[in-house]
Order: C-alpha cells, then sequence, then structure tokens
C-alpha cells in the first residue's frame, strides 16, 4: 500500500526491499498464530470448514462498513453513527420488506435493499455536508447522529421488533439458503483467480516494458501463486460445509462475497482513482489538498455519504441474518468497526490507513469473539482481551513509529 | 526582459481585501514581466502571504483587477490560476507527506488512462522532470515524508515546471534548506527566469534577494511602499522601506 | 419582618391547601425512572385508567436515567402534593434516602417492578425468578434430558442473573442426575439479538449441533439463537424459551419455531399498583394490603411487604388468551401461518 509509512526497522527492511508490506504480513502471522492458538484450545473446532465458515460471515457486518472508516479516518474525521446508522436502515428495510415489498420475489428484496442503501447515503450525504459545510467537527456531528439514528431506528416501529422477512431477502444474511453453492463457488473462484493472474501479470508486463522497477521474477510467481493458493483454499472451506438438508456444499455465504467485494473495490478506489488518491492527499496535508485545488468539501460530503452506503450494507447483513428488524440491532457496532480499522493500521491523526490491513483487523477481532465464545468464556473476560489487543496493536505502533522518528 | 518594453505577464490594479474588517490589502497594485524575478519584500503581516494567495486563487479579492497579458482574468480557485500557468510552491512545504514523490507532483492533476489513474505514466513523466533539476530521487514510489527539505523543495518545484508554469510564485523557497540545498534552488531559479517564467520570490533574506531579484517591491501594513531595480537601490534603502515605509529620496523607483 | 410574614402566610396556606386535599382526594405520584422505554406508557395508561376509576389525581415525573434527578423528583412530587409515592427505581441503592425522607412526612411508598429494600416501601412486580422457573419448566416438559444450551440476558441486568437463577432452581435435579447436561451459557451483553445469534452459533459449533433444547431468557435473544438454529436447519426441531411476549415472539410461537413465551401483563402491574398506593393513602397498613406477603429476596435480605404477580405461560395451545387481552391482534399472531399445523388460535 502506498499508503502505509515504511520504516526503518531491520525486519521490515528486509520485507520492504521483497516489495511486501510489513503491516500485513504481521498482521496474517498474527492471525495465522491465533487460530492456531485456538484450535489447540478448542480441542480442534476451530480450523474446521464449519467453524471458518461461521467466522466469515460473522466477520461480513464490520467487515463491509471497515474499509469506509479508513477513509473516513484518513481524512482526519471519526463516524460514531455508523453503528446507529446500521440500525436504522436494517429497521426501515425490515419494515419496507414486511410491508411495501412482502412478496418472496429477487426483485422485492432487491428494492428493499435500494432503498435501505439510498437511505444510507441519504443520512452519510446529510452528515457529510453538516461537517463539510458548517464546519463542525465530525466527532460532534456524528454523535448526534448516533443518538439520532437510534432513535430513528426505535421511532420506526415503536420498538416493536419486526419478523420475519421474506426467505428472498434473507439470502443476503447468509442463512440456510443463503449461501451460492459448491458450483457457483468454484466458479467465483475460478473467476477470481484468472483475475488475479490477469492483473498480476500484466502490471508486471507493463512495469517491464517501460523499464520501471519490478519484484523479481520468483519473487512474483511466490506472491501470485500464495494468492492462488489461498483463493482455493478458501472456496474449499466454503465447500467442505455442507447444508443440513441436502448433505450438497454450501459454498460461499452471500454475506462473505458482499464484503469481499466492497473490500476489492475499495482497495481499486484506493489504488486507482483520483477519489481514493485525494482522500489520502486531504489526510496527509489538508492545505497541500485544498492549494493543489482539490475540492475538499465535496470529498468530505462523497467519504460519509460512501460511509452511510456502506453502514445500510452491513444494515440489510445484519436484519438479513437476524431475519429480524430490530431497534437495538448494531448498538457499539461502531467502535468495533474503528477498532478494527486501527488494529489494521489506520492512524487516528489522518493520512496513514489500508484497506487490506482493515480488512484483516476486522478478521482478527473477529476471531477473537469466535474463539472464545467456543471455550465458553464469560462475556466479561471476552470485552477485557478484545480491549487489551486493541491497546496493543496501537502500542506496537506507536512504538515502532518512536524507534523511527530517534 | 523589463517591463519597461511590453505588456507585464501578470499584474494587479488596486486589490483590496479585508478580513472581518480588517484591511489585509489596500489598493495593491504590482506587476511582473516574462523572465523577471520580482523580489516581494516586507515585515510578517505586510500583506505579502495575502497577496500571493491571491495571485494563486486561493483567495478572491473584494475589489481590484488581476491581468495576465494585458487580458483581465478571475482566479476563482487554485485550479483556475493553474489553468492559467500560474504555479505556487508555499513556504509550509505543500506536500502531502503520505503520498511518494510522484503522487505530489501530479497532486490535483493526475494523469489517467481510461478513467483510472496512470500510475506508471505518472511515475516516469516524475523522472523525466526530476532528471532535468538534477535531482536524484533513487525511489519515486516512497512517501515523501523522509525526504530532506531540499529534495521536498525540489518536487514542488518540479511540479511547477512539470505543468509548465509561467508564472512561479515562491513563498520562502530556501528557508528551511541548508546552505548547499539554497544553492541548488537559486540555481533552479535562475535557470527558470532564463526560460522566461515569471518569478515572484518572497524572502527574509535580503542578500537572496539582491542576488536573484531583477527588482523589488516593498510592502507595508497592506499597502505598496514602493519598487526598485535591484541595480539601482541599496540594501540599506530598502531595509528603510520595509522598516519605516519610508521611500528613497533617489528616482530609482519602478511602476 | 414583612417578608418573613408573607412567607408564612403562604406556608400556612399551602399547609391548609395540601391537608385539604388530602382529606378531600387521593393524590398519587409516580417517579419514573427513564419514560422513553416504550413499556412504561402501556403501565401508565394502566395506572392512570384505574385511578380514574377510584377518584384519584395522578402526578408524574421523569428521571430520564438519571438518579440525581429521580431524588428532586420524589421531593417535587411531595410537593405538588403527592399523598402516596409510586417509585420505579432507577436505582435501588441510591433512590432510599427519598424514601427515608417520604417515610419521615408520613407519605406512603409502592416500589414498582423493581425493588426498593426499605420496609417503608411496599414492593409490587413480576415474580422474576418465577419467570426464570416458567422457562425451564416449559422445555422440561417437552425435552426432559439431552443437552441444554443457556441464552442468558445482560450481564448488567441483575434481573439477568435471577432469570438464571430461577432457570437452574427447576433444572437442577436434571443436571446433578446427568439427565441435562449444560452444554453452554452466555450471557447476551445489552440482550442484543444479534450476538444471542453469534453466541447461540459458537454453541453450535463446539457441540457439533448437539443441542437438544435451549432455555432463553427473553423474546429478542430467542429470536437470535432461532436464526442461529435456523442456519444449521434446526429451526423448529429445538425447543426454546421466551419472555415478554414480543409480537415477532408470538409468531415464532404460532409458527412452531420457539415453544413458548412467558408473559407479564405491565397493564395488571399498573392495575394493581394504583389498587395498593390508594389503600395506603387512606390509611390501610402496609400488612394489611390485600394479598400482601412478605419478601426477602433482595440482595440485602431485608424484609419487604410484597405483592408477586403470577406471570402467564403462553405457548402454541393458549395464543388465543392475547388475542383476547388485546395484546396483539390476530393477523400479527398469525401472519403467514396457514395449514394443519396451524394453532387454535390461527384458525
Amino acid at each position: 500500500m502506498q499508503s502505509v509509512k515504511s520504516t526503518a526497522a531491520p525486519p521490515r527492511r528486509l520485507l520492504a526491499s521483497l516489495g511486501l508490506d510489513a503491516r500485513l504480513v504481521f498482521m496474517v502471522a498474527a492471525i495465522a498464530g491465533i487460530w492456531i492458538v485456538f484450535h489447540v484450545l478448542t480441542g480442534g473446532i476451530f480450523l474446521t470448514a464449519r467453524n471458518l465458515w461461521n467466522l466469515s460471515v460473522q466477520t461480513a457486518s464490520v467487515g463491509v462498513m471497515v474499509s469506509g472508516m479508513v477513509l473516513i479516518i484518513v481524512m482526519r474525521n471519526i463516524d460514531l453513527s455508523i453503528g446507529s446508522i446500521l440500525g436504522f436502515t436494517g429497521m426501515f428495510m425490515a419494515v419496507v420488506n414486511t410491508q411495501l415489498f412482502s412478496q418472496n420475489t429477487w426483485w422485492a428484496a432487491l428494492l428493499t435493499l435500494l432503498l435501505g442503501l439510498l437511505l444510507g447515503v441519504l443520512v452519510g450525504v446529510i452528515q457529510g455536508t453538516w461537517i463539510a459545510v458548517l464546519g463542525v467537527p465530525s466527532f460532534i456531528v456524528t454523535l448526534g447522529g448516533l443518538l439520532i439514528f437510534r432513535g430513528g431506528a426505535w421511532l420506526l416501529t415503536s420498538g416493536q421488533t419486526v419478523a420475519p422477512l421474506s426467505e428472498s431477502f434473507q439470502i443476503l444474511g447468509g442463512g440456510l439458503n443463503g449461501s451460492i453453492g459448491g458450483l457457483w463457488s468454484w466458479f467465483v473462484g475460478a473467476a477470481i483467480m484468472v483475475a488475479i493472474l490477469w492483473a498480476d501479470v500484466r502490471v508486471y508486463q507493463q512495469r517491464a516494458r517501460r523499464g520501471l522497477p519490478n519484484r523479481s521474477v520468483a519473487l512474483q510467481a511466490l506472491l501470485t501463486g500464495a494468492s492462488l493458493l489461498l483463493v482455493l483454499a478458501f472456496v474449499l472451506v466454503m465447500n467442505s460445509y455442507a447444508d443440513p438438508r441436502s448433505g450438497l456444499p454450501r459454498g460461499m455465504p452471500v454475506p462473505v462475497l458482499l464484503m469481499l467485494g466492497v473490500t476489492a473495490i475499495m482497495m481499486w478506489v484506493v489504488r486507482a482513482t483520483r477519489f481514493g488518491r485525494y482522500v489520502f492527499a486531504y489526510g496527509g496535508n489538508p492545505e497541500a489538498a485544498r492549494l493543489a485545488g482539490i475540492n475538499t468539501r465535496r470529498l468530505t460530503i462523497m467519504v460519509f455519504g460512501l460511509m452511510g452506503l456502506l453502514a445500510a450494507l452491513a444494515g440489510a447483513i445484519q436484519s438479513a441474518r437476524l431475519n429480524a428488524g430490530t431497534n437495538s440491532t448494531g448498538t457499539l457496532a461502531e467502535l468495533s468497526v474503528i477498532a478494527a480499522a486501527v488494529i489494521g493500521g489506520t492512524s487516528l491523526s489522518g493520512g496513514t490507513g489500508s484497506i487490506p490491513g482493515a480488512f484483516l483487523g476486522a478478521i482478527l477481532m473477529a476471531s477473537l469473539i469466535n474463539g472464545m465464545l467456543l471455550l465458553d468464556l464469560p462475556s466479561a473476560w471476552q470485552n477485557v482481551v478484545q480491549g487489551l489487543v486493541l491497546m496493543l496493536a496501537v502500542t506496537l505502533d506507536v512504538l515502532v513509529q518512536q524507534r523511527r522518528a530517534k | 526582459m523589463s517591463l519597461a518594453t511590453g505588456v507585464p505577464l501578470i499584474e494587479t490594479r488596486g486589490i483590496f481585501k479585508s478580513f472581518g474588517g480588517i484591511h489585509a490589502l489596500e489598493n495593491v497594485s504590482v506587476a511582473l514581466a516574462p523572465g523577471e524575478v520580482l523580489g516581494l519584500l516586507g515585515h510578517n503581516g505586510a500583506g505579502k502571504s495575502t497577496l500571493i494567495k491571491m495571485l494563486s486563487g486561493a483567495y478572491t479579492a473584494d475589489a481590484g483587477q488581476i491581468l495576465m497579458n494585458g487580458q483581465e482574468v478571475r482566479l476563482t480557485s487554485p485550479r483556475t490560476a493553474q489553468n492559467l500557468g500560474i504555479e505556487t510552491i508555499y513556504q509550509n512545504l505543500a506536500l502531502a507527506d503520505n503520498l511518494d514523490v510522484a503522487a505530489n507532483i501530479f497532486l490535483g492533476r493526475e494523469l489517467l488512462r481510461g478513467g483510472v489513474l496512470d500510475e506508471d505514466t505518472m511515475e516516469l513523466e516524475s523522472r523525466k522532470v526530476l532528471d532535468r533539476l538534477k535531482v536524484n530521487l533513487p525511489d519515486l514510489k516512497k512517501p515523501v515524508f523522509n525526504l530532506s527539505g531540499g529534495q521536498r523543495q525540489c518536487i514542488a518545484i518540479s511540479r511547477a515546471i512539470y505543468f509548465k508554469a509561467k508564472v512561479l510564485i515562491m513563498d520562502e523557497p530556501t528557508a528551511a534548506l541548508g546552505p548547499q540545498e539554497t544553492a541548488q534552488v537559486n540555481e533552479l531559479i535562475l535557470s527558470l527566469r532564463q526560460e522566461g517564467v515569471g518569478i515572484f520570490l518572497i524572502s527574509h533574506d535580503l542578500h537572496d534577494v539582491f542576488d536573484l531579484a531583477d527588482r523589488v517591491t516593498v510592502m507595508k501594513n497592506g499597502k505598496v511602499v514602493g519598487s526598485a531595480l535591484t541595480s539601482q537601490i541599496s540594501q540599506d534603502e530598502v531595509l528603510e522601506m520595509i522598516i519605516a515605509g519610508k521611500l528613497p529620496r533617489r528616482e530609482v523607483l519602478t511602476p | 419582618m414583612k417578608r418573613l410574614g408573607i412567607l408564612s402566610a403562604v406556608l400556612g396556606l399551602s399547609l391548609l391547601a395540601s391537608s385539604a386535599t388530602a382529606q378531600k382526594q387521593v393524590v398519587v405520584g409516580v417517579s419514573w425512572s427513564n419514560f422513553q422505554e416504550e413499556r412504561w406508557k402501556t403501565d401508565e395508561a394502566a395506572i392512570k385508567a384505574q385511578l380514574t376509576k377510584l377518584g384519584a389525581k395522578y402526578l408524574s415525573a421523569d428521571a430520564q436515567s438519571s438518579n440525581e434527578k429521580q431524588l428532586s423528583d420524589i421531593e417535587s412530587l411531595v410537593t405538588r402534593g403527592a399523598t402516596v409515592l409510586i417509585v420505579l427505581a432507577q436505582d435501588s441503592e441510591a433512590v432510599l434516602p427519598a424514601i427515608s425522607k417520604a417515610k419521615a412526612d408520613g407519605i406512603p411508598v409502592v416500589s414498582y417492578d423493581r425493588l426498593i429494600e426499605d420496609p417503608w416501601a411496599f414492593y409490587i412486580s413480576f415474580d422474576n425468578k418465577e419467570v426464570g422457573r416458567l422457562q425451564a419448566r416449559m422445555i422440561l416438559g417437552v425435552k426432559p434430558k439431552g443437552n441444554y444450551a443457556f441464552v442468558k440476558g445482560s450481564p448488567s441486568d441483575p434481573n439477568a442473573a435471577l432469570l438464571y437463577a430461577g432457570q437452574l432452581e427447576v433444572l437442577d435435579k436434571a443436571i446433578k442426575s446427568g439427565a441435562i447436561k449444560n452444554v453452554g451459557n452466555q450471557f447476551t451483553e445489552g440482550w442484543k439479538p444479534e450476538v444471542a445469534q453469534t453466541n447461540m452459533e459458537q454453541i453450535l459449533t463446539a457441540n457439533q449441533n448437539k443441542v437438544d433444547a435451549v432455555v432463553a431468557s427473553n423474546d429478542g435473544t430467542a429470536g437470535g439463537a432461532v436464526a442461529a438454529l435456523a442456519s444449521v436447519g434446526l429451526a423448529g426441531k429445538v425447543p426454546i424459551s421466551g419472555q415478554d411476549a414480543d409480537k415477532a415472539a408470538l409468531n415464532r410461537i404460532a409458527r412452531g419455531l420457539q415453544t413458548g413465551t412467558v408473559w407479564k401483563d405491565s397493564r395488571t402491574l399498573g392495575t394493581e399498583a394504583a389498587k395498593i398506593a390508594v389503600q395506603l393513602a387512606n390509611g390501610a397498613k402496609l400488612s394489611a394490603v390485600a394479598g400482601s406477603s412478605t419478601f426477602n429476596g433482595g440482595p440485602k435480605k431485608v424484609t419487604v411487604n410484597s405483592i408477586l404477580l403470577k406471570p402467564v405461560v403462553i405457548t402454541k395451545s393458549n395464543l388465543g388468551t392475547l388475542i383476547t387481552a388485546k395484546w396483539a391482534t390476530k393477523a400479527e399472531i398469525c401472519n403467514g401461518v396457514t395449514g394443519t399445523a396451524a394453532p387454535a388460535a390461527c384458525k
């Protein structure tokens, strides 16, 4: 990632010379370590297809939102309202799905989703405009939003739980019918592998042709090969968990596909579009961005609109998964999302952040909760562990920064 | 070249600007010829920064005109100023620390291919323009925050050169630099002058100004005290203008 | 001097006024802990209706979840002429000074729904431990042995512990004999259904789906657990309890996805509290209140006079009672329920 600051610490230098991001490598290692420890502690349950399948679905809601939060924080803002927006839009979609488009058809579900996403964008844009145009700090505006939209979620039905939702809409939640099956998973997996291969080869050739520096062929082949293997392993695991009714493979859950899609698109946005570039430029030096002729107001509004969209998508996933709209859904989700972003290397002082890092942060946090639940650890201890991991991750960051400053 | 021989490259006429009732600029008129280096001098708060922000499109004037090649222009945003060939290099080094060299050079004017950032071309073009300035940076994909002050200033200048600046505004370009780097930047200024670029040079260092500038304009309390060719005025006289706002008693002043 | 004169005159007048109203009319001051929660509106309507019937006046104040505000609320209710207080305590400890003050003024207090451990206060509530017992019995009746999972309430809510205690009390024998195995019990942070869902998923994973029954502490968490069961095709096959008679839960019961729920009709609570308040205001002794008994099950074991209302178990067979009681409509309960499997209430 262009955005992650490199450093002079020796192991990092080695990784940097290999063209790898030290933080991402470290996080993958940390997740692998956590998984292995849990696997041993749970007596071989953690690393089963079933649990990994569960874990992926449990990560989806935070995973969908965290990339938006990275952009918000990179722009030196914060969004405390996303848990409430999730609850509000989720409740809204539940109401729409049970009262307006209650037919059990794919288009009714899609219309429900689109209306919900629209509401999310609208809410985000209003908050963004408030921040950008009126100059009120995002902390305050979104703190207001946290209260307003939580209240809104309650007011939509006077606190009544809305259930059940149509089976078509439930597909978004990854329930019994919410995965794409073995065959389609192979298709999707194959498509991803072809895309990775094509992109890596193309970039490599182009850079070589123009005489730009490249990784060595062997290293590039190794990295590309590793990515392909990872996709292969993912498909295999998802296809090893069977549907209890038919015994056929479940395949990739829809919410996980959504999460992966969002993450891929956001990585591309950051790397390849002006919008992404400007978000980071603003985070690095707001004045420089303004003087370079970037419309920073519009940028802020767009980023909050995007965050609203992603929160609404998470709202759809959550309510579809729960098969109900409840007014408490998403309470404190903003904290999980911010924690995942920060663990993934997003600096609250702005300018630094990485989408894949934050994605790994979301997986790390979800893995912790998943594993501790398997161990039947009391929730109080779960909170303690999560808090410690968050502090540990940020402390490591601070120490690295201090060493670099010396 | 000088003003006497033709239409100024850029010119302000009777600019007024106030912030909350405080007059930052009052009836300011300055002019710059192609290939001329104009030293803009004055204390902090004399109005230099406000004036250059006006010229770079960051502020708009309350009253008055800005003309380029005799045509009135409206500089409503940094983008319009850039489009007219006015490039500004700010004192606080307006680079985004977290972005790489190429990204900084093309900030706000990224090259696209099929709607997508064309990173490779930008990297190649950056390499070219840096080579032209004889700036040696091994890796253009590294964030600029660990580069030296001089290297960063060179990136800012190469940005202006790449986009073919006609007017270059330099706000304290050497303030943060060591002697060697200062020499490097000064050399660059002179070679740009050779190419016909008009340069506003804002500096505290009178020696530098007298070395580089063809002419000086002194400001005090938001007003222009006067302008003179550096060949016809002494540093003491300029100091007097800066400190006391007093004009020298000789006929050295230019419009 | 003049000022003092006016002051004593006003004081005398107000004393006169209050003693006059005391003889004529009972004024019931209700101190709510947080009126923003929906359910208290139902309670208030019931209290008001009953007071109107008895010819008493209703005053109220909302502490908005603040202990400090509740103390001043209670004082101001007395100043405004309340002759008896109904207090829904925000915090059962922090409210005690106000109760002592009321006692000093001779104003009776009814502690509403939440226990106040002061003998001066008359406690009326549903028996929460009994709710837990009913939940356990409901499940035990259908599944006398096997692996039991417990979806507990919020760790910060004392009722959650009370419910769990009630559940264990019923199941204790079966657990000791080995007929029932406790294979997972998790608190549900903030009673959030989505948390209950994840917890249930992990309990199912840890036990390879070998969960035979789920004791869920309320309908919201039951909804989350049912969603987790549905995702492995077990919804409707594993009995599960609940509480509150949420409309969504009643629909699940009608569909056969939830075994039953425990219904606490807050309207009964309001009506009974109003009756007690008027009796006390008219000089009845605490122990003389009709149906009263003593309760000492609080954390400090203080003995108070109390009436603990019996919650009602709702299952597929008696869903109709809720329609008759106008708690929910037939359309709400029976939404999407058709065919031969439909309960009597939906036919």
